[in-house]
């Protein structure tokens, strides 16, 4: 019983440690949030789909990796295989949001030349009072690096979804514009099955010719 | 199916509490209850094994009688039973994410020996599952990476059993190193390297991991690589209109994965491994197949790669790589070597005791067996020898005493490795059909190697056919090297690598030299000494001579680069001169050669002529001069993301449709065109400048410390100021003072301890601005200023956007006015900065004020802004304003001057630099705007100082310019009018347009009113910004102009238009008769600047402008000194003139 997909997308989520990556994931993908008493499940990928038009539903397989991997190798692969990803820092830990600069770096020199549609997710936003950055900051940071800024919070599912599918669309969009293109050995994007409906549409067509080129 | 995994932990909300080992005895129950996996017992057995998986890792941290339990009943024994059953998907997946969480955060030492004991994990890697469902695959690879972060020195054991030479999750996992799956790839790279990690503190892994399967293993990855380059190359070979682009891509960056796969390893250290890695990759792959592909003809069947090809992988392979055996041999042999290394004689690398090169000849050959196989019987063979041979030093010889046993001829191959041996093997066992997996006696696997020499013969007998025709290639080169002399050592690699540094056609193959050219030399791993006997450069070294061939070859480029119709690409030009400083340039002095330097200045005048015929006075041309200097410092090349891109790979193109970086292409159209030609004129110039130790004074035209910016604390005596409402796009509101500065414009608030000097909270170029009225507003004006953008194609970005709204309509009237006349000047200004950079004439533009334009030309420098921040800093220091002076003094134009002034009584001449074109006018404008720079400290601090600095530059003429339009003076030197500005705008608004430009313009702005403390708005400090010693010379200089009949008049034409200034002045502004004098004084004073270096004439003039008793203390040690020196070449004591 294979989902019908017409994606997928696969995404990565980086950011100091602690700063609530797993948490956020597991937000997304199983609804629930992770009790500080419950094992830090580190898992590889989950996955996830999400529609984000209706009858267009995209398969999200979001890694979680970094930190575990002591390679450059491994890192750079990780990066370099997927097209989008959530750059997390915790909004009551300056030192995290200071840290979103080199994460950005490190990000853009594993994959050149192409880039990466990244996301900065400031999280923990339940914990105002222990705030220390604050969302102006934060915004001019993402604008100054051409990104869109969401806080979020894991604990009371806030804007949980919208992060992932605010980033989505974004990927979404490249993909139909052509901007991001579908390639044989990189498993950023990979096109899906598609019911044999209306559903078939430009896109499909469009991505797989892009296949064969 | 992943949303399964949702409830396996805890949130079932049972009632018993499930985190018990209660509750585990209860699940053992059901495990029990239920050995055969059915349909309906299915989701109950997996929903047990999550539910246990739970109880594990809450006992891990609770309660360790958990584990006892589980121990002990050999609860693991289950799992095994379930998976056996062949349960279908569902189950093993299920199954196999549960154990990958379990591995995953167990954090007891003891628990996860628990867990690993009795060989149950053994049993479930080597299980074979259904690899080809993806799902299962990458749970199954997850599990296996999972437990090889769980490896150390003691978990190893559970994982490696010596005894048997099992060590099923390194060689279960190196089975799927070539997997199609990318991510099944790297997860095989993170095992092996934990693996090698791990092995360095255990004697007896690492020889079974070296000995067993490093060979297969390597041969097999180096075979994987060289296929994958080798199907790049295709791709490159096939492409038509850039089509392969994204395939080629991708090639790129699994070659960069492998490479930095590879250095990974070797940065382990560990150096039984990196002597069989390194002997594999240098010989069965970089040698053979990149390095020879260089030299061998393009006809040839040996060819595998294209040269192009290979120069590139082989520059990706020296920046990334820096392990020293090795990177240093592959060097070696390009740099230093002939094609003898393909013979079999060649010994260079025998330091390498290993074995691929033994038969001799380096060879890219796919290895006889698969991995998979040699693995195996690796193994078996392992088993049966594990005792005969522990140490791998003894392999060979015992390689060898077997195959003397069989008889086998091939004495010359004796070092032909083991696991080929086993390969061979291999291949008769299948060929016989005896199943190699079950050999376990002795007896059959000896039989087996025997045979396998057999084969091995054979196969080694095929070899030597291509090797007979390498070798007669070879050979004919030896003798050719032969006939030359010995002491030229035949380099075939080098001197392919510098012949294709011609760019004659195209710089397709140059830019990958000078990338391996840059990788070699920046490469840690590389020995000086290697590189210094060649002479190449080293970079940080101190040398005292370079490769005269290769800065040759390089100059060449660059002078290439500057033909119009080059086609060198800027990343190749830029690499170019990045290669020449770093061969010539030692320490900090430069031993280039006269003649070679000659070459690379000729060079630059050849850029200089190509990017003239791109000049043209629109505004966007200095848009695009500025964007591209900015592009080209903010963005240096970086050459190893240069190596990441695989679109350098294909021929260079010039169409921009193909989406390649600028630089990595050639120029489309004539904006694109002369963006390259700024940038290579950029280059060179820079290049020349450095190699020539001369600091660059010019460029760019305004620099970042030079501007004004937020909260600077600025003297506002004698500026003239608007105050206005800001309202920003937001609706913030904020009560502001506009002033407009001779390239900025900046909103200013009162310093609430100094009277007179405002804290700046808004700076921005007028360049970048616009300004426009608000319709139904008509004491309101829109301000936009954009952010100065380094890429051509970024949107720009406002750094403000707001209405300025003034307490009248005419006081918008001025500020718009001031505004606008202070954008186009500012531009105008710059665009007379590049005109002088380019040498070349400014063209008096007749529709332009005229003495603006040409005093532009006169001044070749971009000195105001310099001096600028001084006087602004350090307004009573006049040494700080000298040096600026003495700095001047290096250009050309102006160091004439000064020596005219010294020398000869009439100092005319040298107002007016030799490069400028214009005619006497040209002159006189100079001088004004020489007066205005002196007079300039009353205005605005700002126009002071640029003032000033123009002045020193011997181009004194701009700054006035803007100032001027603004504010005619009364006085006869336009420059003298220090009228409010308020005034002044009215002027401009009664007069007729044609009129106040021409006057205006004309009219050197600023100077004079400070002096004036009644004509400045602020009384109080004006004073203090201006250096005595200016003031001096310039009055010097008035009175050498007069001298002068053509000047005189000159003069005397200014005069009147000041005066019909004044008198416009006068009407709109109370300024007394004495200002009028005083400024007067002042004017003749700002005359001198133009020639700073003459200190002539302590006149009293100069003392009468000084108002402030800061001012005169500096001033009067000038003029004295200047007396002095001055005497014998100002004759006019005076400068009358004026009145």
């Amino acid at each position: 019983m294979e989902t019908i997909w017409l994606y997928q997308f696969r995404l990565i989520v980086i950011g100091d440690s602690t700063v609530g990556k797993s948490c956020l994931i597991r937000r997304f993908t199983e609804g629930r949030f992770a009790q500080v008493s419950d094992p830090t499940v580190g898992v590889d990928f989950f996955s996830r789909l999400v529609e984000i038009e209706p009858g267009k539903r995209i398969k999200l397989q979001i890694w979680d990796t970094a930190g575990q991997e002591r390679f450059r190798s491994i890192t750079r692969a990780y990066y370099r295989n997927s097209v989008g990803g959530l750059l997390l820092f915790d909004i009551t830990n300056r030192r995290s949001f200071q840290n979103v600069h080199s994460w950005l770096e490190e990000a853009q020199s594993h994959v050149q030349p192409h880039s990466i549609v990244l996301l900065l997710v400031g999280h923990k936003c339940d914990l105002e009072a222990q705030r220390q950055v604050t969302q102006q900051e934060a915004e001019k940071l993402a604008g100054a690096f051409g990104l869109r800024y969401v806080e979020t919070s894991a604990r009371d599912a806030i804007n949980v979804e919208k992060a992932f599918v605010d980033l989505t669309r974004d990927i979404f969009d490249l993909v139909r514009s052509g901007d991001i293109k579908i390639q044989d050995g990189w498993e950023g994007v990979k096109s899906g099955f598609v019911p044999n409906t209306v559903h078939s549409s430009e896109e499909v067509t469009k991505g797989s010719r892009q296949c064969l080129c | 199916m992943f949303g399964r995994s949702r409830s396996w932990v805890g949130g079932q909300g049972r009632t018993k509490n499930i985190h018990s080992l209660d509750h585990l005895k209860y699940m053992y129950h059901v495990l029990t209850k239920n050995t055969t996996v059915t349909d309906h017992n299915r989701n109950l057995l997996v929903e047990t094994i999550r539910s246990i998986t739970e109880i594990l890792i809450w006992g891990d941290q609770n309660d360790s009688s958990v584990f006892d339990f589980f121990l002990e009943k050999n609860m693991f024994a289950f799992f095994l039973n379930i998976l056996r059953q062949k349960s279908g998907r569902y189950v093993c997946v299920q199954l196999l994410q549960t154990l990958n969480i379990l591995f995953e955060n167990i954090s007891h030492e003891t628990s996860l020996y628990y867990l690993l004991s009795n060989n149950h994990v053994n049993s479930i890697i080597v299980h074979k599952f259904d690899f080809s469902d993806e799902e299962i695959m990458a749970y199954y690879i997850s599990f296996l990476k999972t437990l090889s972060l769980k490896l150390n020195n003691h978990t190893v054991h559970f994982f490696y059993n010596e005894h048997t030479n099992d060590f099923a999750l390194y060689t279960e996992a190196i089975k799927f190193f070539n997997h199609p799956e990318s991510m099944v790839r790297i997860a095989v790279r993170t095992i092996t390297l934990n693996v090698y990690k791990v092995s360095l503190d255990n004697q007896h892994m690492l020889h079974y991991i070296r000995d067993k399967t490093a060979v297969p293993y390597f041969s097999n990855l180096v075979w994987f690589i060289g296929s994958h380059v080798i199907e790049l190359d295709k791709c490159v070979q096939t492409d038509e209109e850039h089509k392969n682009r994204g395939k080629l891509s991708d090639l790129v960056a699994e070659h960069l994965d492998h490479l930095h796969y590879l250095n990974d390893i070797l940065i382990i250290n560990c150096e039984f491994l990196n002597d069989v890695l390194t002997d594999h990759l240098l010989n069965r792959l970089f040698l053979p197949l990149y390095v020879y592909s260089l030299v061998i003809p393009e006809t040839s069947e040996d060819r595998k790669i294209n040269p192009q090809v290979s120069l590139y992988l082989l520059s990706q392979v020296f920046l990334i790589i820096h392990y020293q055996p090795l990177v240093n041999a592959l060097a070696e042999v390009i740099l230093n070597g002939d094609l003898s290394v393909f013979t079999p004689q060649s010994d260079i690398h025998s330091s390498y005791k290993n074995t691929a090169s033994a038969g001799g000849v380096q060879r890219f050959a796919k290895p006889s067996e698969s991995l998979e196989r040699s693995l195996e019987l690796s193994r078996h063979r392992g088993r049966k020898r594990t005792q005969k041979r522990p140490n791998y030093k003894n392999l060979g010889e015992e390689e060898d005493d077997e195959k003397a046993g069989g008889g086998g001829g091939s004495g010359g191959h004796g070092g032909e490795e083991s696991w080929e041996d086993n390969g061979r093997g291999g291949e008769r066992e299948k060929g016989k059909g005896t199943e190699g997996g079950g050999g376990g006696s002795s007896k059959g696997s000896r039989a087996s190697g025997e045979t396998a020499e057999e084969i091995e013969m054979v196969v080694m007998e095929k070899c030597k056919v291509s090797e007979l025709t390498e070798q007669n290639i070879t050979d004919e080169e030896k003798t050719a090297a032969a006939t030359r002399t010995y002491a030229q050592r035949s380099r075939p690699f080098l001197d392919m690598v510098y012949s294709a540094l011609d760019c004659s056609n195209d710089d397709y193959h140059a830019l990958f030299v000078l990338c391996l050219l840059y990788a070699v030399s920046h490469s840690k791993g590389i020995n000086c000494d290697l590189l210094e006997r060649l002479q190449l450069p080293v970079p940080d070294q101190e040398r005292s001579s370079y490769s005269l061939v290769l800065v040759e070859r390089l100059i060449r480029v660059m002078s290439q680069a500057a033909q119009p119709d080059g086609k060198v690409r800027l990343a190749t030009l830029e690499l170019s001169c990045l290669l020449l400083k770093q061969s010539v340039l030692s320490g900090n002095h430069c031993i280039i050669k006269d003649v070679q330097l000659a070459c690379l200045e000729g060079a630059r005048e050849e850029s200089l002529h190509l990017l003239r015929r791109f000049y043209k006075g629109e505004e966007i041309f200095l848009d695009m001069f500025e964007d591209e200097y900015r592009s080209m410092t903010s963005k240096p090349l970086n050459v190893e993301y240069l190596m990441m891109d695989a679109s350098v790979l294909l021929p260079p193109t010039g169409t921009p449709l193909t989406g390649i970086d600028f630089v990595k292409r050639l120029p489309c159209g004539d904006v694109e065109k002369t963006r390259r030609a700024i940038r290579v004129f950029f280059m060179l110039r820079s290049l020349s400048l450095q190699l020539q130790g001369e600091p660059e004074t010019q460029l760019p035209l305004t620099r970042p410390e030079d501007l004004i910016k937020t909260d600077d604390v600025l003297d506002l005596n004698n500026s003239d100021l608007i105050a206005c409402m800001v309202v920003s796009k937001d609706g913030g509101q904020a009560q502001r003072f506009l002033a407009v500065d001779v390239y900025q414009m900046s909103l200013v608030e009162p310093e609430t301890k100094r009277l007179g000097w405002g804290v700046v909270k808004f700076a921005g170029l007028l360049q970048d601005m616009q300004v426009s009225g608000v319709e139904d507003d008509s004491r309101a004006l829109n301000i936009v200023i954009h952010k100065p953008s380094s890429n051509p194609h970024a949107k720009p970005l406002p750094i403000l956007q707001a209405n300025f709204i003034f307490a009248d309509h005419i006081r918008c009237i001025i500020a718009k006015q001031r505004l606008a006349k202070g954008r186009i000047q500012a531009r105008r200004m710059k665009m007379q900065r590049i005109a002088a950079l380019l040498d070349l004439p400014v063209q008096p533009s007749a529709t332009e004020v005229l003495g603006f334009g040409q005093t532009a030309s006169a001044s070749p420098s971009g000195l105001p802004f310099r001096f600028y921040e001084q006087s602004r800093r350090a307004p009573n220091d006049p040494t700080a304003n000298r040096s600026v002076f003495a700095s001047v003094d290096k250009v050309p134009g102006f160091a004439v001057a000064h020596c005219v002034s010294q020398h000869s009584p009439s100092p005319l001449s040298s107002p007016s630099p030799p490069s400028s074109g214009s005619g006497s006018t040209g002159r006189c404008d100079s001088v004004t705007a020489s007066t205005t720079s002196v007079q300039s400290p009353a205005d605005d601090g700002t126009f002071l100082e640029h003032t000033e600095g123009e002045g020193g530059g011997g181009e004194v003429t701009q700054v006035s310019s803007t100032p001027s339009t603004l504010v005619p003076s009364p006085a006869l030197a336009p420059s003298l009018t220090p009228a409010s500005q308020p005034n002044i705008s009215l002027l401009t608004d009664n007069s007729a347009d044609t009129l106040s430009v021409e006057s205006l313009t004309l009219l050197p702005p600023a100077g004079s009113p400070h002096l004036h403390p009644c004509a400045s708005h602020i009384p109080v400090t004006h004073g203090l910004q201006r250096p005595g010693a200016s003031i001096a010379e310039e009055e010097e200089d008035e009175e050498e102009e007069e001298d002068e009949d053509e000047e005189e008049t000159e003069v005397g034409r200014k005069g009147e238009q000041r005066e019909e200034g004044e008198l416009q002045e006068e009407e709109g502004s109370p300024v007394d008769e004495t200002d009028a004098t005083v400024k007067e004084e002042t004017t003749t004073d700002l005359v001198t600047p133009t020639e700073e270096a003459v200190e002539g004439g302590g006149e009293p003039e100069g003392e009468d402008t000084q108002l402030d008793v800061d001012r005169d203390l500096p001033q009067r040690d000038d003029s004295v000194e200047n007396t002095e020196d001055a005497g014998t070449y100002s004759d006019t004591p005076d400068s009358p003139e004026l009145d």
